[in-house]
């Protein structure tokens, strides 16, 4: 089986100046389809660079990576523009929602740069985000959305472009004990049904929602092993309800 | 997990980009709508830059119908001479030599020269006229019989000077109608009326019908005397111009050579200037051509500072909206798309205010033509001047757009988001 994400040997070096900076050093990793992975590790360890080129929004400085078998060192601008509308779907700390888009218009926006016609747009937005149940909520703006469904809206944009991988920077970062396991509850939900999930984080209650975890340290690979029984989010979410009662 | 969406087929790309781009169009006009007082704000540049440009041309070009239609009114086959000469490519003589031209001259003219149907001196000057109870300051002209055929000019009642006054230096006056009406009422009240001028009593004989303005000039406020009575009350012996008039239009060059060469005989030099009146046109109209290319270049020099405003206020928006860039470019924008979003907003406010300025333009020309100039307003001979305008409008949000799209395309995504 082609991993989706094959990293070989890949360092990231930032120059400033005369300092040399070593955000990742030569890590090797693979990603295969169905996979839901969290890359963990302390602040500066290199887990959001890491995060970055696995979604082609930087290139390694050194070695080769292969998203879904391409080389993507031999990628112009325009075409990692393209593999990032089309295989990758991203989800950030601070959700990053268009603030004078609706809900619908925010999802819609990857379909708007890989040129399908208005209509078709819609309806494939209207799906998703049905699908991660905002369906009533589709011509909100996000200010008048919770964090958690601001963050639903994302993932549902990350999904619209039925892509590869999909990227969480500190998904619920930015969120409460309820909302945050919530959108871990899609996430566990999306990769059921086969998606590949990969989720950056510092906080390790979050990682056991996983199946696989990899530790990153100074920008190497230090830990690269499975979860053994994966917190699963609707029983906490259950918990939580109970002890509400 | 597939291979995503499929990408467009080549033959939808022109279809694609037409609806593309009128999509970004759409898509701009919002961005502005989300500002509306910076967006106002913004086009009010362009708007005074095309409104005055278009207002300026189409003046110029309603001024300059008027004026030909003036001299056309007083015949294509007149020639004026004039004292001294007129300097190479000067078309208005200058001061120097102003006493050179005689009545005798004007004889010559009429005895030799063929192509010439009619000479008239002329002697002009501003003075104080009394009559009917009434004084007024207006110019009065002293000539010969020849004026009313040079001039074709009509009576209204009486007569025209005539040989006989010009012999005897007789104090006789005909009235232009509008001086006539200052100081008797009615021109039947002036016919045979007292009129003082210099302290001297003129009958009156006459009463012309209205010939209109010429430039400003009324035809109609001034009083004809007999070109030997004028020379004697003035105590002068010349005249300030002789009017010539061609036997037809065609034969309007041939009677310019033959009174150059006749007035050349008579003062042994070149001591005059012939103007037809196309060459006077020739003139006027390269004055005012050039007086509307500089007032015109002061009003696109406001598109310009417009363009600027533009640019500013564009590079103000990329820096506001980095973080919206990098959202884009993360979900697959290429730095074309940005640059083409950009470039869109700026030529949407620009295109805006070259709408508006064209209305506000096209009203003025309107207002200014029809009131100050009383030329009828015609929209067929603005149509050029605002097709330009409208362009230079667009060429304006291209040019000074084009800077901070780059700018904005070229952002690094992940810095981009970072972006507080």
């Amino acid at each position: 089986m082609t991993p989706v994400v094959d990293l070989q040997g890949v360092s990231r070096v930032y120059r400033l100046g005369a300092v040399e900076v070593w955000a990742l050093r030569e890590v090797w990793l693979r990603i295969y389809p169905g996979e839901f992975v969290a890359i963990m590790g302390p602040s500066g360890s290199g887990k959001s660079t890491l995060l970055n080129l696995i979604g082609c929004l930087d290139r390694p400085t050194a070695g080769t990576y292969l998203l879904e078998g391409e080389d993507t060192s031999r990628l112009t601008d325009d075409a990692l523009s393209e593999v990032r509308n089309r295989k990758v779907g991203f989800v950030f700390q601070t959700f990053n929602l268009l603030p004078r888009l609706t809900a619908l218009q925010n999802v819609e926006l990857p379909l708007l740069y890989a040129g399908v016609p208005r209509s078709q747009r819609r309806r494939r937005a209207a799906e998703l985000l049905a699908r991660v149940g905002l369906a009533d909520r589709m011509h909100h703006r996000p200010r008048e959305l919770s964090g958690g469904q601001q963050q639903r809206v994302a993932v549902a944009r990350a999904l619209v472009n039925d892509p590869a991988i999909v990227l969480a920077d500190e998904p619920t970062g930015n969120l409460d004990s309820r909302s945050g396991e919530e959108v871990l509850a899609l996430f566990q939900e999306l990769n059921d049904s086969g998606a590949t999930i990969a989720l950056v984080t510092h906080d390790p209650e979050v990682a056991e929602h996983a199946r696989r975890m990899v530790g990153l340290r100074d920008g190497r690979l230090v830990r690269d092993e499975p979860v053994p029984r994966p917190r699963r989010a609707r029983e906490v979410l259950g918990r939580m309800a109970g002890a509400k009662g | 997990m597939g291979t995503g969406v499929p990408k467009k087929r080549f033959r939808d790309f022109w279809g694609g980009l037409a609806v593309g781009l009128g999509e970004a169009f759409l898509v701009a006009l919002e961005a502005l709508r989300a500002n509306p007082l910076r967006s106002v704000l913004t086009t009010l540049g362009v708007v005074i830059g095309v409104a005055a440009v278009i207002a300026l041309v189409s003046v110029g070009q309603a001024a300059r119908s008027r004026v030909v239609g003036e001299f056309a009114n007083l015949g294509p086959d007149l020639l004026w001479v004039l004292p001294g000469k007129a300097e190479q490519g000067q078309q208005f003589a200058t001061q120097e030599g102003r006493f050179t031209l005689t009545y005798s001259d004007a004889q010559a003219i009429q005895r030799e020269a063929r192509a010439v149907s009619g000479v008239a001196p002329w002697l002009q000057t501003s003075i104080e006229v009394a009559g009917g109870g009434r004084r007024e300051v207006t110019t009065v002209i002293g000539t010969t019989p020849e004026y009313l055929q040079v001039r074709a000019l009509q009576l209204e009642l009486g007569r025209f000077l005539s040989e006989a006054d010009q012999q005897r230096r007789k104090r006789v006056v005909v009235l232009g109608p509008v001086l006539a009406r200052q100081l008797f009422r009615t021109p039947d009240l002036a016919l045979g009326g007292r009129v003082v001028i210099n302290g001297r009593a003129f009958e009156v004989v006459g009463v012309l019908q209205p010939e209109g303005q010429v430039l400003g000039v009324d035809l109609d406020d001034r009083a004809y005397i007999p070109f030997s009575t004028a020379q004697l009350l003035f105590a002068v012996n010349y005249a300030s111009l002789l009017f010539v008039k061609a036997q037809d239009t065609a034969s309007v060059l041939r009677a310019k050579r033959e009174v150059e060469r006749v007035l050349r005989r008579e003062h042994g030099e070149e001591d005059f200037t012939v103007l037809t009146q196309s060459q006077f046109l020739g003139a006027l109209d390269a004055i005012l051509r050039v007086l509307t290319v500089a007032l015109s270049s002061i009003a696109a020099i406001s598109l310009l500072v417009g363009g600027i405003g533009i640019m500013n206020i564009m590079l103000v928006s990329v820096t506001e909206r980095t973080r919206e860039i990098g959202i884009r470019k993360a979900v697959g924008a290429k730095r074309g798309d940005i640059l083409t979003q950009f470039l869109m907003e700026a030529v949407a406010i620009s295109l805006v205010g070259g709408v508006l300025g064209m209305g506000v333009g096209l009203a003025a020309s309107w207002a200014i033509s029809g009131r100050l100039l009383n030329q009828p307003f015609t929209a067929v001979a603005a149509l050029p001047v605002v097709v330009l305008a409208f362009s230079f409008s667009v060429l304006v949000g291209v040019v000074f757009g084009v800077y901070p799209a780059w700018r904005a395309a070229r952002l690094d995504p992940i810095e981009a988001l970072r972006y507080e």
